[in-house]
């Protein structure tokens, strides 16, 4: 299964994935018509001692949010393992009980709507409009054990050119 | 394999979900004295205010006993267990036999002991049932007095006030909300509520419920008066009594079961009677903060402990990780605010505020050797996860103690 994974030396902190979020989920589609529309973005990126940390839900294997949530509307798919609180049985309310469970802080309330949002990975999209948009290579859509392997062979090949 | 399951709401649910997802040939029985499929408790304020159906607040998809090939005895109530024999007895005189028996009863309603209180008219919030009545009443009702500004209390006001009517709240304690928030939270909260037009009383009992008088009585007018230990006297049509839960350990009675305020259990989901397990409402755990046994009636804690009872009944041996006892989020009107752990500050602790009452806005964290015990936000509740996050697993905050109330704080300052 593919999940999005950040290089955080890569991140600028170009806010560009933030942009293209939001232009997805508007029903316009483009940033303009998101920006008027006033689309909140549900991927964030925030500065840490000066560098850029992009954060999005990681789509948990036991999500707490799922647990905390009393109406039932927030799931985490079988198949696909998005979590996602919408398109569901049940509806989102607004108690911001996943809020107060997520211990990565990725949902963020939608105060206007009173309900919760969170990265939905594009529900189904082949690969997710923050990874495609990003030009540094900071976000990656790739199966989690094609991310370790690549990972240990970086650090196999800088371990052997340094000595 | 034969498991029985008595309750029917997140903890009964969530065993059974789990239990079918390790035994897909195991009988599994769920015994519920409601009548109704699995509905979440917490939306019955929605409910009662016309935004939710009863078909909204069910919180599993409708085929989900089908699914799951869960048998179901609703309507129905477990009134004896025979450990010895393992056999449950029902209130209609049926007995099942269970290899493994989950109780997971929840919590009733506490009613005080006041004069007049169980007349008609007067209602809990705990069951739909409870909830449907006084739909029915309200309809009728020009005025409703609230007796207890806790959540539930508070909830029924707001959903009652909703609907039109003239809602007064009387709390005995001297803030709203004295289980879940401190004084300065509770403030906000309460002039958030006041500013709509709930009128809220705080430090007054109730010495009496008094029924139409007899004249009253002869023009068919169901008014009452509730009559205040300051000796105001209130009139209404309706009275809904929201102070406080029981455990319903019941049951429990003739099994040998340790029982303190709730069912005692181990970290295995299990009682000291060998093949009954305890979860949700009803069972008492060690709180992560406190270290010490106790109920925690709250929704994420159910689900969690139904979903390890399943497990360890299952076979699949797992230890249930201490949990945070309290944990809990509002929002009444517009104001949003989350407490999680200690929520009063103890004489060896520190803590870090920031109070702007007329933004509404509040923040509290109490920190026991750099360690978070408990936290308060008001107005601003984002990132409050991650704050439990790091009250659960006991994280030193020394590195970063300075960033805590920023706004900015996140999971990216922990890490980096």
């Amino acid at each position: 299964m593919k999940q999005i994974f950040v290089d955080i030396d890569k991140c600028t902190g170009c806010l560009t994935c933030t942009l293209a979020c939001a232009a997805e989920h508007s029903s316009s589609k483009d940033i303009v018509g998101a920006m008027l529309e006033k689309v909140q973005p549900r991927i964030s990126v925030e500065a840490v001692n000066g560098k850029a940390v992009p954060l999005m839900c990681r789509h948990c294997e036991e999500p707490t949010c799922v647990d905390a949530c009393m109406t039932g509307a927030m799931q985490k798919d079988k198949e696909t393992g998005i979590v996602s609180n919408e398109n569901n049985d049940q509806s989102c309310i607004g108690c911001w009980m996943c809020i107060m469970a997520c211990p990565y802080g990725a949902i963020q309330p939608n105060e206007e709507e009173g309900i919760a949002i969170k990265c939905d990975k594009c529900n189904g999209r082949e690969v997710p409009a923050c990874v495609e948009s990003c030009h540094t290579g900071a976000l990656l859509y790739v199966d989690g054990k094609t991310f370790t392997q690549e990972k240990l062979t970086k650090t196999a090949k800088a371990l052997t050119e340094a000595s | 394999m034969q498991y029985v399951i008595i309750g029917n709401s997140a903890a009964g649910t969530q065993a059974a979900e789990t239990i079918r997802k390790y035994d897909s040939a195991g009988n599994i029985v769920i015994i519920s004295d409601e009548p109704h499929a699995a509905y979440s408790r917490c939306l019955l304020p929605d409910y009662l205010a016309g935004e939710r159906s009863e078909k909204t607040i069910l919180f599993k998809s409708a085929n989900f006993y089908g699914r799951n090939n869960v048998a179901t005895m609703f309507g129905k109530k477990a009134v004896d267990i025979d450990s010895e024999n393992q056999k449950v007895y029902l209130g209609d005189g049926h007995t099942v036999s269970y290899d493994k028996l989950l109780i997971a009863t929840g919590s009733s309603a506490f009613v005080p002991p006041i004069k007049g209180i169980d007349e008609s008219g007067i209602f809990n919030l705990r069951n739909l049932d409870d909830a449907v009545g006084i739909k029915e009443a309200a309809k009728k009702a020009r005025r409703v007095v609230v007796v207890g500004g806790g959540f539930v209390g508070l909830e029924a006001a707001y959903s009652l006030y909703s609907l039109g009517l003239e809602v007064t709240v009387v709390e005995r304690l001297s803030q709203i909300v004295p289980g879940q928030f401190d004084v300065k939270a509770a403030a906000i909260l309460r002039n958030d509520m006041q500013a709509e037009g709930i009128r809220i009383i705080t430090g007054d009992g109730i010495k009496e419920i008094a029924g139409p008088s007899l004249w009253n009585r002869l023009f068919n007018k169901t008014g009452k008066g509730v009559l205040l230990d300051s000796g105001e006297r209130l009139k209404c049509e309706l009275v809904v009594v929201a102070t406080g839960t029981r455990a319903n350990v019941g049951l429990t009675d003739k099994t040998g079961i340790k029982v303190n305020r709730g069912i005692e259990i181990n970290e295995y989901m299990e009682t000291n009677v060998p093949n009954i397990y305890a979860a949700g409402d009803v069972a008492e755990t060690v709180d992560v903060v406190s270290g010490e046994l106790g109920l925690s009636p709250i929704w994420p804690n159910a689900i969690v402990q139904g979903r390890m009872a399943g497990l360890n009944m299952v076979g699949q041996t797992r230890k249930y990780s201490k949990m945070i006892g309290m944990q809990n989020s509002v929002e009444f009107r517009n104001v949003p605010a989350i407490a999680i752990g200690l929520t009063r500050t103890p004489d060896d602790c520190e803590e870090m505020v920031i109070h702007r009452p007329h933004l509404n806005y509040y923040r509290k964290l109490i920190l026991k050797d750099d360690i978070l015990k408990g936290m308060i936000f008001v107005g601003d509740i984002r990132r409050a996860g991650v704050y439990a996050a790091l009250i659960k697993k006991k994280v030193p905050v020394t590195k970063f103690k300075q960033q805590l109330l920023k706004e900015s704080f996140g999971y990216s300052s922990i890490i980096s």
